[in-house]
């Protein structure tokens, strides 16, 4: 861990990418190489044999979410073979952000509308509905803050150069419900979140994230990014960067209407 | 009935126009839609030579207005939806308002641009003699869905559609692939070539295709090659795509880059030099007609954008500017803070002011133009 370099873990870049969620590789790309990391990402695709040794090459892992039509391409990939890698990976504590579909996947199930069940992961203490017309789906802008592990995590208050609030853009039609034990990410302010009714937003997990924010989320909400960064690397701390722009960004998006 | 609704469009028109309320052109087709939701199956719908419909996510505006100009070209009247107004009630609307009081109209063709969303809707009332499909891309994910879900919208209207009209397709899309296996009629297919797009003052790869596209369809419909070389000498650019404007002693290209694929092919367009410039103004709104979704901008590609700056005095404007400006950042673009504006109009002074910005390029996405090209006209377009 004390080597500087950061390689991010790219799942299935060509068929989760729905939302301009690439975005987020290449801001941790870029704000770990203005800090002098080298920084470089490996794609993880269908056709990729993951091994023992790949993935403790991973400091971070990152997955977005995609069309339908994509994600049945990789469903099977990986429940059947990718899975288990990412389980252990998870337990151990490896750094993650989920995005979407992907969090879904990483829940315990998905019930469509008609009923029919979709097996998770089973990383993430969720279990994801939908409710086909008779909930509207969950669009609009987001602003929440994040939940006490991140929060209250002295990393976390080191670099946070913006405050608690992480803002973003929601677009999903099933809703997500937290099992008991389970942490959310963050509390919602403005938005839908996981489900519309708790208030709750995404998951937290041990090191890693499931949410349902784009944006990409990491585009405005740079202490995230940054605390991704130092957690995955194990620093104690970063360098600041100039940030003026981005924090504007981020105070500007809080007043964006729902 | 159709009389009444016919006299009620066209003095509902009348009063939009007197009173210059912009963005009217909807109504008349709207409330005509509301007395009688199959007006457009009406007789008086009907041209002798047809109808031609063209869908797509990128360059309908351009290949349906380059259509009509072809046709009107050769001495045909042509029925078009020409201020962008291309759902049904728009199409309805172009259609009364070109009629006289006693619901004629002497038009021989109509040439229709559909919204890709729409297109299931326009084709249960209109069958057209020749469909236009030129791309299917991501676009405003948050009002239409995925790319899947309109395709396959688009698969059960046309499995439906007489096979005696004619589809007229890009080769190249990927998405186009399952069309033949349910139309049965004829297909014409155009590519990238750019013979034609060389008669024109249009530039970039996606133009050559909406240019073969138009030109095709013409073909089809029965127009010569002279007519055709001849519109193709004399096409204006529609209004922001590709359009040049003069204020206070300087040039305006106005590139509209509404979506990643629109974004690319502009950038595109800078990087092989066709279009010189020496400064890039980036207008960028949220507003409903352009997705309030902003994530998109970071699926525009980080190398080209970043090439495309390159020693050029960049600015930054639109309800979410700062989006931009960070997303400009993020690709490797040196952007100044006070090169970032609120309001467009204060943009376009600044821009005004820096003696160094001769040749300006903007690029908005959809509401953005229409505001840009307002500031700029001194004018609404609609």
């Amino acid at each position: 861990m004390s080597s500087k370099k950061l390689t991010i873990g790219y799942f299935y870049p060509d068929l989760l990418n729905l939302y301009g969620d690439d975005g987020n590789v290449q801001i941790l790309l870029y704000r770990a190489k203005a800090r002098g990391i080298d920084a470089e990402v490996t794609h993880i695709n269908v056709e990729t044999e993951v091994t023992e040794e790949l993935m403790d090459s991973l400091d971070i892992i990152f997955m977005g979410g995609g069309p339908d039509s994509s994600q049945k391409g990789m469903y099977r990939d990986l429940l059947e073979t990718k899975g288990n890698y990412l389980k252990e990976y998870v337990e151990e504590g490896g750094v993650g952000l989920y995005i979407c579909g992907s969090y879904q996947l990483f829940g315990k199930y998905y019930k469509s509308a008609d009923g029919s069940m979709l097996d998770g992961l089973g990383i993430f203490n969720v279990y994801t509905k939908h409710f086909g017309n008779h909930k509207p789906r969950c669009i609009g802008n987001v602003v929440c803050e994040v939940e006490e592990q991140i929060k209250s995590d002295p990393l976390f208050k080191k670099i946070n150069m913006v405050g608690n609030t992480l803002v973003g853009f929601e677009n999903h039609g099933g809703r997500t419900y937290l099992e008991k034990g389970a942490q959310p990410f963050a509390k919602i302010v403005t938005g839908h979140g996981n489900n519309s009714e708790d208030s709750t937003e995404g998951v937290i997990y041990k090191n890693s994230i499931g949410t349902y924010l784009h944006g990409p989320i990491l585009a405005r909400n740079p202490h995230l990014a940054d605390y991704l960064i130092a957690k995955s690397l194990g620093l104690e701390d970063l360098d600041k960067l100039d940030d003026e722009l981005i924090i504007s960004a981020h105070t500007a998006s809080k007043k964006l209407k729902q | 009935m159709f009389y009444l609704i016919l006299w009620l469009s066209k003095t509902l028109n009348f009063i939009i126009n007197f009173l210059r309320l912009g963005a009217g052109y909807t109504w008349p087709g709207h409330v005509a839609l509301n007395l009688n939701p199959h007006i457009a199956k009406d007789k008086h719908f009907k041209f002798p030579m047809g109808v031609a419909l063209v869908t797509g996510t990128n360059g309908k505006t351009t290949t349906s207005k380059l259509l009509t100009h072809i046709l009107e070209t050769s001495g045909l009247k042509v029925t078009h939806n020409g201020t962008g107004a291309n759902l049904l009630n728009g199409i309805v609307s172009a259609v009364l308002l070109d009629m006289d009081w006693r619901g004629g109209h002497d038009s021989d063709i109509a040439v229709f641009e559909v919204d890709e969303n729409n297109l299931p809707v326009v084709l249960e009332y209109f069958s057209p003699n020749v469909l236009v499909l030129l791309n299917l891309s991501r676009d405003q994910l948050d009002r239409y869905g995925e790319v899947d879900i309109i395709l396959e919208k688009w698969l059960s209207a046309i499995d439906t559609m007489d096979p005696s009209a004619e589809l007229v397709l890009d080769s190249t899309q990927k998405y186009f692939k399952k069309l033949p296996e349910v139309f049965e009629g004829d297909i014409t297919y155009f590519d990238g070539d750019s013979t034609y797009l060389k008669q024109t003052s249009l530039v970039g790869e996606f133009n050559a295709k909406n240019v073969n596209a138009a030109v095709y369809t013409a073909q089809l419909v029965g127009i010569g090659d002279e007519s055709i070389l001849k519109a193709l000498k004399t096409f204006n650019f529609a209004y922001g795509r590709g359009e040049t404007l003069k204020y206070s002693g300087k040039s305006w290209r106005i590139l509209l880059a509404k979506n990643p694929a629109s974004f690319n092919n502009n950038l595109d367009i800078i990087l092989s030099g066709e279009v010189g410039a020496d400064t890039l103004v980036f207008v960028f709104n949220d507003k409903i007609p352009d997705g309030r979704d902003v994530s998109w901008i970071y699926d525009i590609e980080a190398e080209r954008l970043q090439k495309a700056c390159e020693e050029k005095n960049i600015y930054v404007t639109g309800t979410r500017g700062l989006d931009m400006a960070v997303r400009l950042k993020y690709a490797g673009v040196e952007i100044k803070k006070e090169n970032i504006f609120e309001t467009i109009e204060e943009a376009v002074r600044k821009v005004g002011l820096n003696g160094s910005a001769k040749d300006i390029l903007a690029l908005p996405n959809y509401s953005a133009m229409l505001q840009l090209r307002k500031v700029l006209t001194g004018k609404a377009i609609l």
